[in-house]
């Protein structure tokens, strides 16, 4: 009886659980929308409409709260029937609310994410293709390494919006210590690498740390795939010399043995375990806090550049999700927070770089008062016009990205064969391209 | 009688429902969807395509998942370590011994820490200028300092040190509570007929230990195959893929780059190959000449 009684309730929990899973397969709706294309003319709403524009920023709140809320209110003014809704999240947590917001059919209409993942959702057919949308004047706007980083078979899919190139910082006390002059910087990387040596010679100190990623191919000019991006392109006989050179160097204790994020650059700047540290300008805010006496001794100066003399931009993008329910009002929108007039206002509160070619002119970007913010500031920003995305169109970015820093751990850390890692990694990034999934 | 025992059984239902319905929303519901969406491509982001059984052909030639699965394999070697010694613990902390209490709080601490807290510390301890550099360099243990957790033939054994570190407590609480419902008259019996304290554990403590040893064992299993938290927040499955579990593996396909049909594919098969372990670890238990209770 009671066997009878346990199997009917198994029974019933196993109905109840297929007849939900079946309802939840039906109710799958995956119809991505189709919007017309337009131009990003200033205009309001469809037969005055109303439309809420529901915009997402990383990590601008409460910081930059004036700085948006008067622009969204200048920008609602000048268009009738339009209402912004900003919303901010951490950076770890956008990823995560953008898919769980798309999932459940409540798509922003306006959103700021990083290249990589920019390139990464714009592969998946995710993300609108702006090209449509936008003028030639106002695509041209824009730096154009930057802009093509995020475009993809000919179609833009995101819009730059702040970036910061990186510089060279540099331990003053430890250079002068091993005989060089912080007056002279290097300007190349081999030049660097020699300073580097020579640090590491008479103060015992290596000269940096840095994460292994995928960017140390284009810095060297090692295209990541090619021209059309249906292939890999870096299993080349200079990604092996290059790659040999960063284990020797490694070997020799001139740069650290080890794979370092960010928060551990920072540690070893502000521990002088390192003279040198190549980042953008946020690194200073660190310094400043957790290693004073450092902080004065540190100078920043252009960044020397590699084989390719080139030097690498890290942006956020503002991108149209393809289930926004507004696009051509969204696309606009994006527009307007990336125009000349706002990238600069923003650069200016937010100690960050623009992307626009017209912000540059504003003398905030080219004069010093001496500070170490400001130094790294003008040396960053006369790097722009070199500066592009080293992911630049690259599909799936995310996915290559980590195939690429997986084999560089292989090899720097794991002693792995140069040769065999890069063919194994080549296979592996020529799969993900190959994968519509 | 018979409706003392409906009433008795309504009773344990209802005081049942809100775990089970929460066990049904949030395990067993996402258990069943992956299923179907293993069978897919589904990204939340693009259109779902039908693959057929495209990602389970895929997952089989995928070198690094291959790796992952190795590497969880190998992390199960933590188990017999982690019993033995939680075993031993709980039957020391079981003595009369003044202070015990303070040992047992001390050995159970790091279970209630959380796994974010306990993995910084210890990748401060283990940082290329820690704690223990120092003292293996002081002691002349190591002629040189060793990056623990970015060297490949160090970083999945100190991971595995670290989740045991974490679970001793655990397991020994669960022993103790076995511990403490032995009879004292089955030790009395013992020693009347001569065994020692090691005799005792073995023909005494051990035997009467198995139901709580079968369940620790395949809970620990469980965890071992399935060891997230301390490896994405201490190497990410690095450097290469010396500690890429299949757990990380599978995060990093679905939530890291949204093939949310290739990583439901994923997890089932390592379902599958937890089931299988379960299995095994249930069998190896049968065997012996001790009735089970």
């Amino acid at each position: 009886m009671t066997t009878n009684r346990k199997g009917f309730t198994v029974s019933l929990l196993l109905v109840v659980m297929m007849s939900m899973l079946l309802a939840a397969c039906g109710g799958n709706d995956n119809t991505a929308g189709t919007p017309s294309p337009g131009s990003t003319g200033e205009t309001g709403t469809e037969a005055g409409k109303p439309v809420t524009l529901e915009f997402w920023t990383i990590a601008l709140q409460p910081t930059f709260n004036d700085y948006f809320n008067e622009l969204i209110a200048k920008y609602e003014s000048s268009h009738p029937g339009v209402k912004v809704e900003w919303k901010d999240y951490p950076y770890d947590a956008i990823s995560q609310r953008l898919l769980t917001s798309t999932a459940s059919g409540k798509s922003p209409d306006v959103v700021n994410l990083n290249t990589e993942f920019a390139s990464q959702l714009g592969s998946k057919g995710a993300l609108l293709n702006l090209s449509e949308y936008l003028t030639d004047e106002e695509a041209k706007s824009y730096f154009e390494g930057i802009y093509n980083s995020t475009v993809l078979d000919g179609k833009a899919y995101a819009l730059p919006w702040y970036t910061g190139t990186e510089v060279l910082f540099m331990n003053t006390k430890l250079v002068k210590e091993a005989g060089l002059d912080p007056a002279n910087p290097p300007q190349t990387r081999e030049e660097l690498v020699e300073w580097a040596r020579q640090v590491h010679e008479k103060t015992g100190v290596a000269g940096y740390a840095q994460q292994l990623v995928s960017k140390l191919f284009p810095i060297d000019g090692i295209p990541i795939l090619n021209e059309d991006k249906t292939a890999a392109a870096f299993n080349t006989p200079e990604a092996e010399a290059m790659i040999a050179q960063m284990r020797d160097l490694m070997a020799e204790g001139v740069v650290l043995k080890e794979d370092a994020e960010f928060s551990k650059q920072i540690q070893y700047f502000s521990g002088e375990q390192v003279a040198f540290q190549l980042s953008g300008p946020t690194f200073i805010n660190f310094i400043k806090k957790s290693a004073p006496d450092v902080y004065k001794n540190t100078i920043a100066v252009t960044l020397p550049t590699g084989k390719a003399n080139l030097r690498l931009s890290n942006s956020m993008d503002l991108v149209v999700p393809q289930k926004s329910k507004n696009p051509e009002q969204a696309v606009e929108f994006a527009a307007f927070i990336t125009n000349a007039e706002n990238q600069t206002a923003f650069s200016k509160v937010a100690n960050t770089l623009p992307s626009s070619k017209a912000s540059i002119e504003d003398p905030f970007f080219t004069q010093s008062d001496g500070s170490l913010e400001a130094e790294a500031k003008v040396a960053s920003s006369q790097s722009l016009d070199k500066a592009t995305d080293y992911m630049v169109g690259v599909p799936n970015a995310g996915d290559i990205n980590s195939a690429l820093a997986r084999g560089l751990q292989e090899i720097l850390m794991n002693g792995a064969d140069i040769k065999e890692t890069l063919n194994a990694v080549e296979k592996e990034v020529n799969q993900i391209l190959n994968q519509d999934s | 009688m018979y409706k003392a025992i409906r009433s008795e059984s309504f009773a344990a239902w209802a005081f049942m429902a809100p775990g089970l319905l929460f066990l049904a929303v949030f395990t067993f519901w996402p258990i069943i969807y992956g299923i179907p969406l293993s069978l897919t491509d589904y990204s939340v982001i693009t259109e779902t395509h039908f693959v057929g059984l495209d990602n389970f052909t895929r997952a089989f030639q995928d070198h690094n998942f291959l790796i992952s699965l190795w590497n969880s394999l190998v992390y199960v070697l933590v188990v017999p370590v982690i019993q033995i010694i939680s075993i031993l613990m709980a039957i020391l902390v079981n003595s009369r011994i003044p202070g015990v209490k303070m040992f047992r709080a001390a050995y159970y601490i790091p279970v209630v820490t959380s796994m974010v807290a306990v993995a910084l510390i210890w990748s401060w301890l283990l940082g290329n200028n820690g704690v223990v550099n120092y003292l293996l360099l002081k002691v002349g243990i190591l002629s040189e300092q060793v990056s623990w957790l970015s060297t490949s033939s160090t970083a999945l054994y100190v991971l595995m040190f670290i989740t045991m570190w974490k679970g001793l407590g655990y397991y020994m609480m669960l022993y103790l509570a076995g511990l403490q419902g032995i009879p004292a008259d089955l030790y009395e019996a013992a020693r009347v007929d001569g065994a020692g304290p090691l005799r005792l554990i073995i023909h005494v403590t051990l035997p009467l230990l198995r139901p709580h040893i079968l369940f620790c064992t395949v809970i620990s299993v469980m965890g071992a195959v399935r060891v997230f938290d301390e490896v994405y927040i201490l190497t990410k499955g690095g450097p290469g893929t010396s500690t890429l579990t299949s757990s990380v593996y599978i995060f990093q396909k679905g939530l890291e780059q949204f093939n949310f049909g290739y990583a439901s594919a994923l997890g089932l098969i390592v379902s599958v190959m937890v089931a299988a372990l379960s299995v095994l670890v249930f069998r190896l238990n049968r065997r012996g000449g001790v009735n089970t209770y």
